[in-house]
């Protein structure tokens, strides 16, 4: 009996392989389409993920990849008592969640004023002017803000506030340069540039909404303000959470933005997880520790994946099962 | 002119209440505020008066500040490096995100779901900024034109956008192109690549402006400065170190402010144009339910 029941099973086995290796034949042709995307994934993704290895060697580019460099967690007790990861750290997390709160709840506001535009053409006008400052890049922003936000006569701000009789003229502020203002102009930048997109998302949320609520809600007598906050805003919950939770999921990879306005003199307060693996790495002047700043590295996207993947079921149990990978 | 469209939702109530004039003027408030910084630039870049100061109109107009960009030998390179790796890198990465996102949609495909897990785990873990940066020194890509081109060019978010765009073209016409015995990839360029216009025109402006915009590559993988694309000359300049040398009564900052200008102006000449493929590109994605 159980005999007969192998035979069964290895008969469908084979069966089984057979239809498989039909299947395969058949599909062949998506094989090779598939195949560059394989190798470049392989290239430039998958053999970093090997790279993480250094994290637990002392690697400095010029030895050579043997087991005598293999120092075990010694990268990670160095990492976990220098004051400076720590201070990158805590701004990591910092900068991308003031930034991802400010943003996305101007953005909503926006669009629920937006959405109370009568007239077509002049929200289509507005709508133009705040998506433009998302397509520059961030070297452009960095340099536009650099020039107004000038401690000079040149600068746009200062001169406006030597004018309006905040500060005198000798005593113009650095914005860019001083601990103080560093991390509020940064937020007013990405406000600047990031708010105006955003509202894209919720627009098209809104525009899909049913206008028999809104007829609904007039003939019980609701004005507009109550309409605004009883109906548009709450359909918004939803997408809200949605952008939020996108965004928590790669808060870890800030670079660009900080690096480009950063300078020696707000290191301390500006200084994030990736420009500091940045200037251990390239700008430390000694020979580099690879070891060392892929061990931060690592250390980065552990922490990355953790986040993504927590977003990833929170997704799942807010939008009905949808995950974000 | 006279009947402007209204939306629907007022039609039957057309009176204006001073709510409408705040928010108009709310509105109004707000362009101004994100069209002032964009507009100093390009006034300060006409101005060839030493100090702006709060100057919103050129106060000694001249086009020197274009005129040192456009014949300066040094920033022809950068412009044209700049223009041949969008082109190429654009090309290249809407060639991955189709073709993945095609193979994604065939759900009896064996080895469908490694495929697709293959992808999605680039998503959640990376190897980190210097063992990336060492496997691309050691396949010799650092230091040439094919690591801003290649390294950039597949992303996995795309290609999911590519392939939830895939999924809604009906199945119907797949079997058809199958039974009329077209191959996997003749269906795919016949059937797949016209239906999708609309998605690769969205996706492929947003990797255009990324390869145009692109700067952290550049910065982490090219050290010779002949190899260098716009982004990274205007911020050489900017910061003072990369500067023409200045003629004349030019003073520097109407330079650095025609660069920025000059950085900008090919997206600003398309961006009305375009505006409606960027916002498609959004929507594809995130709102699809």
């Amino acid at each position: 009996m159980k005999k007969e029941k192998v035979e069964l099973t290895a008969e469908q086995k084979a069966r089984k392989k057979e239809k498989t290796r039909a299947a395969i034949y058949t599909h062949r042709g998506f094989y090779v389409m598939f195949l560059p995307v394989f190798i470049f994934a392989l290239i430039f993704c998958y053999a970093p993920m090997v790279g993480v290895l250094l994290a637990f060697t002392d690697y400095n580019g010029i030895k050579a990849i043997t087991p005598e460099i293999f120092v075990g967690l010694e990268n990670f007790q160095k990492m976990f008592s220098m004051s400076g990861f720590w201070t990158a750290f805590w701004n990591t997390l910092e900068l991308s969640v003031v930034k991802l709160v400010l943003t996305t709840g101007f953005a909503v506001i926006i669009s629920v004023l937006l959405n109370e535009i009568v007239s077509i053409r002049f929200k289509k006008v507005v709508q133009t002017i705040i998506y433009l400052p998302h397509f520059m890049s961030w070297v452009v922003v960095a340099s536009l803000f650099s020039l107004i936000l000038a401690p000079t006569s040149n600068g746009l701000v200062n001169t406006f506030l030597v004018q309006i009789g905040v500060i005198d003229s000798s005593n113009m502020i650095y914005f860019l340069g001083s601990n103080k203002w560093w991390k509020p102009v940064y937020y007013m930048i990405n406000l600047w540039k990031e708010t105006g997109w955003q509202t894209v998302i919720f627009m098209a949320t809104l525009s899909g909404l049913n206008t028999d609520m809104y007829e609904a809600a007039g003939i019980d007598g609701a004005n507009r303000f109550q309409k605004m906050i009883y109906i548009t805003f709450p359909s918004l919950t939803n997408t809200i959470l949605t952008v939020i939770i996108l965004n928590l999921a790669r808060i870890m990879n800030l670079f660009e933005s900080v690096f480009v306005l950063q300078n020696d003199a707000v290191l301390s307060t500006s200084n994030v997880l990736e420009t500091y693996i940045y200037y251990q790495s390239f700008n430390s002047g000694s020979i580099p520790n690879y070891g060392y700043t892929a061990a931060v590295g690592l250390f980065k996207s552990i922490v990355g994946a953790v986040l993504v993947l927590s977003c990833n079921q929170l997704s799942k149990k807010v939008r009905d099962g949808r995950g974000i990978v | 002119m006279a009947k402007e469209k209204v939306d629907k939702r007022y039609v039957n109530k057309v009176h204006i209440h001073a709510f409408d004039v705040i928010l108009v003027i709310f509105f109004i408030i707000l362009s101004l505020i994100l069209i002032i910084p964009m507009w100093k630039v390009l006034v300060d870049s006409f101005d060839l008066h030493t100090s702006y100061g709060m100057q919103l109109l050129p106060s000694q107009f001249g086009i020197e500040g274009y005129k040192q960009i456009f014949t300066n030998q040094t920033l022809y390179r950068p412009l044209l490096i700049s223009f041949f790796t969008t082109i190429t890198g654009t090309l290249l990465a809407l060639t991955l995100s189709t073709l993945g996102g095609y193979v994604l949609i065939q759900y009896e495909m064996p080895g469908r779901n490694f495929c697709a897990n293959y992808l999605l785990f680039t998503m959640i873990f990376n190897g980190g900024m210097i063992p990336t940066y060492l496997v691309l020194r050691a396949i010799g890509l650092t230091n040439t034109l094919l690591v801003v081109i290649l390294f950039p060019a597949l992303n996995v978010y795309n290609l999911v956008l590519m392939r939830n765009f895939f999924e809604g073209i009906p199945a119907s016409l797949f079997e058809a192109a199958k039974l009329d015995g077209c191959t996997p990839m003749g269906t795919f360029i016949r059937i797949v690549l016209p239906l999708s216009k609309a998605a690769l025109a969205s996706i492929g402006l947003m990797y255009a402006v990324s390869y145009w915009n692109d700067y952290t590559h550049y910065k982490l993988y090219i050290t010779n400065s002949n190899l260098y694309n716009f982004q990274m000359k205007l911020r050489g300049m900017v910061q003072g170190s990369d500067l023409p040398t200045v003629s004349g009564n030019l003073t520097e900052n109407t330079i650095k402010n025609a660069a920025i200008v000059v950085a900008i102006l090919p997206f600003m000449i398309l961006y009305p144009f375009l505006q409606d493929y960027f916002v498609q590109g959004v929507n594809v994605g995130a709102v699809k339910e």
